[in-house]
Formats: structure tokens, sequence, C-alpha cells
């Protein structure tokens, strides 16, 4: 009789942890009813919601965007950190459900409010060109003050927001 | 990684190549069986890896159900992990020789922390809290003037990594002293940076206060034994 080999024992003994592991990926972290998708909006009317009375930090994402994930709990910081700021999700060539999905999993502690642009036009005439993530600061008087394309990292984040929130 | 964070990197991994060539042809007796070099990038990017993933446990993202976001290094690196990670792969890699490998790679780490904090002119992200000095600067489009607080810090960081290089050339310092002090140097240059730095939820004070008092520790216990030993 063959004795049992090394290899079997050690990946029987590892196999709960395994499963558990691939059961925790699995699991979308969504419970509940998902929030309402965000509200279109046309250049103008993206242009009166940032040139309210207080600075405004405008955040692109997408659902379908890999490093919008990576990037959601940040935002999320920032809006609450900052609430003088006003925090603006703007949703680019997303679905309905996409969005709201999004929203419930990756955004839900994030005090902002979120706005979609279907065609992805507004970020591009804004010269943020077509890559999502990328993230737009506004001064009090809606002068556009910065604008970071790609991932946005805490220094970058807490620089701006020290820049507009004066 | 995006391009300006690899420039830092790259910046960084340069400082410790030209350190390890400056102290190699002043003796530097480094650890015998170990290449500082390898051990040193491989421990940097060891813990890298380790920061990521606890910064991205510590966002509640899944490892393995978002594995492609590892690479997302911009997206934030846990200083903490980062630090514990990379002295714990440098501690295995010298494991043959610990006291020997810490005190050769000492002035090598500090001067790619100096580079790693140079970096930040190819990030754009030097600057710190406003101030008046005569060389503070600006954001580009704005007329805050502001501590370049990335500067700062890599020049301290560099006049101590130089200063223990040049010690261990003419002081034939303790074995471990260097090393104790070269921890005392990294956290306190950052604990003494960091009111001028600009975050959301403020540095990890504690580790850096935890590596200056076990870098007062070691150069402490290091005078200690060697006054102790006999001749």
């Amino acid at each position: 009789m063959a004795a049992p080999s090394v290899v079997g024992g050690a990946l029987r003994r590892i196999a709960p942890l395994i499963a558990a592991l691939a059961l925790s990926a699995c699991s979308s972290g969504v419970s509940g009813p998902l929030p309402d998708p965000p509200t279109p909006v046309t250049a103008e009317e993206f242009t009166t919601l940032v040139a309210s009375e207080s600075p405004a930090v405008v955040n692109v994402w997408a659902s379908w965007c890999l490093p919008c994930r990576s990037e959601a709990p940040l935002i999320a910081a920032g809006s609450q950190s900052h609430p003088d700021v006003t925090f603006i999700g703007l949703n680019v060539k997303d679905t309905e459900s996409g969005a709201s999905g999004f929203m419930a999993e990756f955004l839900s502690e994030a005090d902002m409010i979120h706005v979609s642009d279907p065609s992805g036009r507004i970020p591009i005439d804004l010269g943020a060109g077509p890559g999502v993530p990328a993230t737009f600061f506004y001064a009090s008087d809606g002068a556009l003050i910065a604008t970071h394309r790609g991932v946005i990292d805490e220094p970058t984040l807490a620089r701006f927001l020290d820049e507009i929130d004066r | 990684m995006e391009f300006s964070l690899l420039a830092a990197a790259a910046i960084a991994a340069g400082a410790f190549w030209l350190m390890i060539r400056w102290e190699a042809k002043r003796g530097n007796a480094a650890g015998c069986a170990l290449d500082i070099w390898e051990a040193g990038i491989t421990s940097a990017v060891a813990g890298v890896f380790i920061g990521r993933l606890t910064a991205m446990i510590s966002a509640g993202i899944n490892p393995f159900s978002d594995p492609g976001q590892i690479l997302l290094v911009r997206s934030g690196v846990s200083t903490v992990g980062a630090v514990l990670g990379t002295l714990a792969t440098y501690l295995f890699l010298a494991r043959r020789d610990i006291v020997g490998g810490l005190d050769a790679v000492a002035p090598a780490a500090l001067a790619a922390l100096a580079g790693w904090h140079g970096g930040c002119l190819a990030t754009n992200g030097c600057l710190g809290t406003e101030s008046t000095l005569p060389w503070a600067m600006t954001l580009d489009g704005s007329t805050v003037t502001r501590h370049p607080v990335e500067l700062y810090a890599a020049i301290l960081l560099a006049i101590g990594a130089i200063g223990i290089a040049l010690w261990k050339e003419h002081g034939r310092p303790w074995p471990l002293a260097p090393t104790g002090v070269a921890l005392f140097v990294a956290g306190g240059v950052r604990l003494v940076t960091e009111p001028m730095r600009i975050s959301l939820a403020g540095g990890p004070i504690l580790l850096y206060g935890t590596g200056c008092v076990i870098g007062a520790t070691l150069l402490g216990w290091s005078a200690i034994t060697h006054t102790r030993s006999p001749a």
C-alpha cells in the first residue's frame, strides 16, 4: 500500500482555507436595495453644479473601471474629512444598473452627489481626455484649479483639497 | 504603476546603488555572503507588495476577488505594511549574518529613502503646508507658497546616509550602531517633517516614533555590549 503523499496531505489541510477564501472572493459585498442611478446632466447643468458657492471636487468614474474601485475609498474619505467641499461623482459611459451597483458597493460611505454623462464628453471637453478615473478641483468661484488624470493618491488629494478649501 | 512613480522609484534605486558603490570602495564589510544590491531591491519590492496588500485589505478590497488592483500602487501603499515587509524580507535574506547585513545596508537604505522623497520632483508632490519662507514654492497655477517638505526630508536623509557611511569608514563603529543610527534618522526625519505634510488622516506617527525608539535602543545596546566585552 502506497504511503499518502506529503503534498496531498498538505493540500487536504489547507483545503478549508482555500474554500473560505474562494467563497469570500465570490461575495459581492452588496446587500439591500440599490441606490438610484446618477442623474444625467448636460454640460451646462454640470457647469452650474460646480459653480455653486462652495469649492468642489469632481471625480469621474465608471463601474467598468477597475482603478475607480481602488480609488473609491480615498474619495469617500476625502468627502468625509472635508464637509465644506462639495464632492460630485461624474459617472461616464455606464449603464444605470452598473452605476447603482458600483455606488452601493464602493461609494456607500461617500458624502457626495452623483450625476452621469453617458457620452463621456464633459471630462474630455474639460481637458482630462477619455481616460477614467480623473479628478477635477474647483475653487468656490467655480474656477478649475487642477485636473488629475488617472488614479489619485492620498497626498495629491489632500494637497489639492487644501488648495481649494480655504 | 504610473510613470512618475516609476521615476521616483528609479531615483531611489539609483541612490541605493550609488551609496553601495561608494561604500564598496571604502571597505564596506557587506555581510560576506550577501549581495546587498539584490537583497535590498528584493526586499523593497516585497515590501511594496505587502504594503499594497495591507492597504487594499484596510480599504475593504479583497485581493483575491480583485487581484488586478494589486498593481494599482498609486491607489495607496500602507507605510506600516511596506516597512515591516521590507525589514522582514531583508532579515530573512541576511539571516546568515544579520548584524553585518544590517550595518552594510544602513547608509544605502537611507540614501534610497532620500531618493524616494527627492522623487517628488518627478511626481510633482513635494509641497506641504503653507509657508512664507524665502524658498517656499507654489503649486502650478496657485499663489499659495508652501514648504517643499519632501525636499527637506530628502536632504536630511541624504546627510544621514553620508554621515553614517563616513562614520563606518573612519570611526569603526560598534556592531549594530550604524543600523541603530539609521533607524533613528529615518524615523526622526519623518517625525520632524510630518507637521509640514498635508494628509487626510495624518501619517503613521506611531511607526516613526517606534523606529526612533528602536534605533536609539540598538545604539545604546551596541555601546553597552561593546564597552563590556573584553578587548
